[in-house]
């Protein structure tokens, strides 16, 4: 049985967007794709979160690492080529202190993604994520996302752990 | 006597153990950066880094955001600077008041040997200055480093000290161990960090303060 609220999600940006602001994250940090692009300015503008555009992926993890060591609820948004060029801070700053941190990731080049170009990081990701030991799970397009969202980031916390959640372009494109 | 020597990276340590201001969080990068740290003036609120090369400024970035009530002191190599240069663009571009840099320039990357710097006579405050840090200057003497600290209280924007150290590639053994998920708790609640509070079926929150 779904409850109402899942019933009413029709925008599924807006309900990550939702899930987020009700889970209390206050930092989200960011190197974004284009299907990121729109979700960032909506984040940027929510007066309880704050948005830091970081150059690198890596230097992205390590900011969200430093946000939730003090204390502060942390997601981060990248595109998977991003989480490919995390590796080391991923293994032995990220998993090895244990910070617990929610990544939601755009899942290029699968066979959804019109831009082809991105096959070769789609065709890494998965495979990748299990070398590295990272949590991760694909979203459900059939069911509403932001409890699919609220699980990813329940699982970050209950392990003390990275979890990305992988996702479409219907799920964070807005 | 005259001479010409670099002070070491303990000289600038006195003077930062000495002048450190109250409540400070001190995040140390990788290798002496922490073990040397760690043997003169070791605090519940020090972060030690253990590894991860190049990712103490953005670390601390992210912490001093979090904490913006409390000084953020980051000691960083210039080595590991030199490997995630684009960090001090976004913290240019965020440019917390309570965060302070001190990056050491000993022209080598100490951590691992020694080994020459791709290029080791930058101007890093020149450097941090290009990238949106206002406040930036290269200090010669450990002296000058309490003057900078102090600094930090009137400071509209992040502060990058950049302190002249001669290379100490000979690993100090630190007096406590730096086990990392150890480190990370204890510095969590020296600093009331909200817990998160789990839920049997999800949807579980940090502590409200």
């Amino acid at each position: 049985m779904t409850t109402s609220a899942e019933t009413l999600e029709t925008h599924r940006p807006s309900a990550v967007l939702n899930a987020l602001k009700r889970l209390g994250f206050g930092t989200v940090v960011s190197v974004p794709d284009s299907w990121l692009g729109e979700i960032l300015i909506r984040i940027d503008q929510e007066p309880g979160m704050t948005l830091v555009r970081a150059t690198h992926e890596e230097e992205a993890l390590a900011i969200a690492c430093g946000s939730r060591l003090g204390g502060v609820r942390t997601a981060l948004l990248v595109q998977n080529a991003g989480v490919l060029s995390m590796g080391a801070g991923m293994v032995s700053l990220a998993q090895r202190y244990q910070f617990p941190l929610l990544m939601l990731v755009s899942y290029r080049g699968t066979p959804d993604d019109a831009v082809f170009y991105h096959v070769p990081k789609g065709r890494a990701t998965e495979p990748v994520f299990r070398g590295i030991g990272l949590a991760h799970a694909c979203t459900d397009r059939y069911r509403p996302i932001g409890p699919q969202v609220e699980h990813a980031a329940t699982y970050a916390e209950e392990a003390s752990c990275p979890f990305a959640l992988l996702m479409g372009r219907e799920d964070i494109q807005w | 006597m005259v001479t010409n020597a670099r002070p070491t990276r303990a000289d600038h340590y006195r003077a930062l153990a000495g002048s450190l201001p109250p409540r400070a969080l001190v995040v140390t990068s990788l290798g002496n950066a922490s073990y040397l740290w760690a043997s003169l003036h070791h605090a519940p609120e020090n972060f030690y880094f253990e590894d991860a090369m190049g990712l103490t400024l953005p670390l601390a970035l992210g912490l001093a955001i979090a904490q913006p009530d409390r000084p953020v002191i980051a000691v960083e190599g210039d080595g590991a600077l030199l490997m995630h240069m684009g960090a001090l663009v976004t913290i240019g571009a965020m440019n917390p008041s309570n965060l302070t840099i001190l990056l050491i320039q000993n022209g080598v990357h100490a951590a691992s040997g020694g080994q020459t710097l791709t290029n080791a006579t930058l101007d890093l405050a020149q450097l941090a200055r290009a990238s949106g840090i206002k406040h930036a200057e290269n200090l010669n003497a450990p002296s000058a480093l309490a003057a900078g600290i102090a600094a930090a209280e009137k400071r509209d924007g992040v502060g990058v000290l950049v302190l002249a150290t001669e290379p100490d590639v000979e690993v100090v053994r630190p007096s406590i161990s730096l086990d990392p998920v150890a480190t990370k708790h204890r510095f969590m609640a020296a600093i009331e960090a909200p817990r998160y509070i789990p839920t049997m079926f999800g949807g579980g929150m940090l502590e409200q303060p």
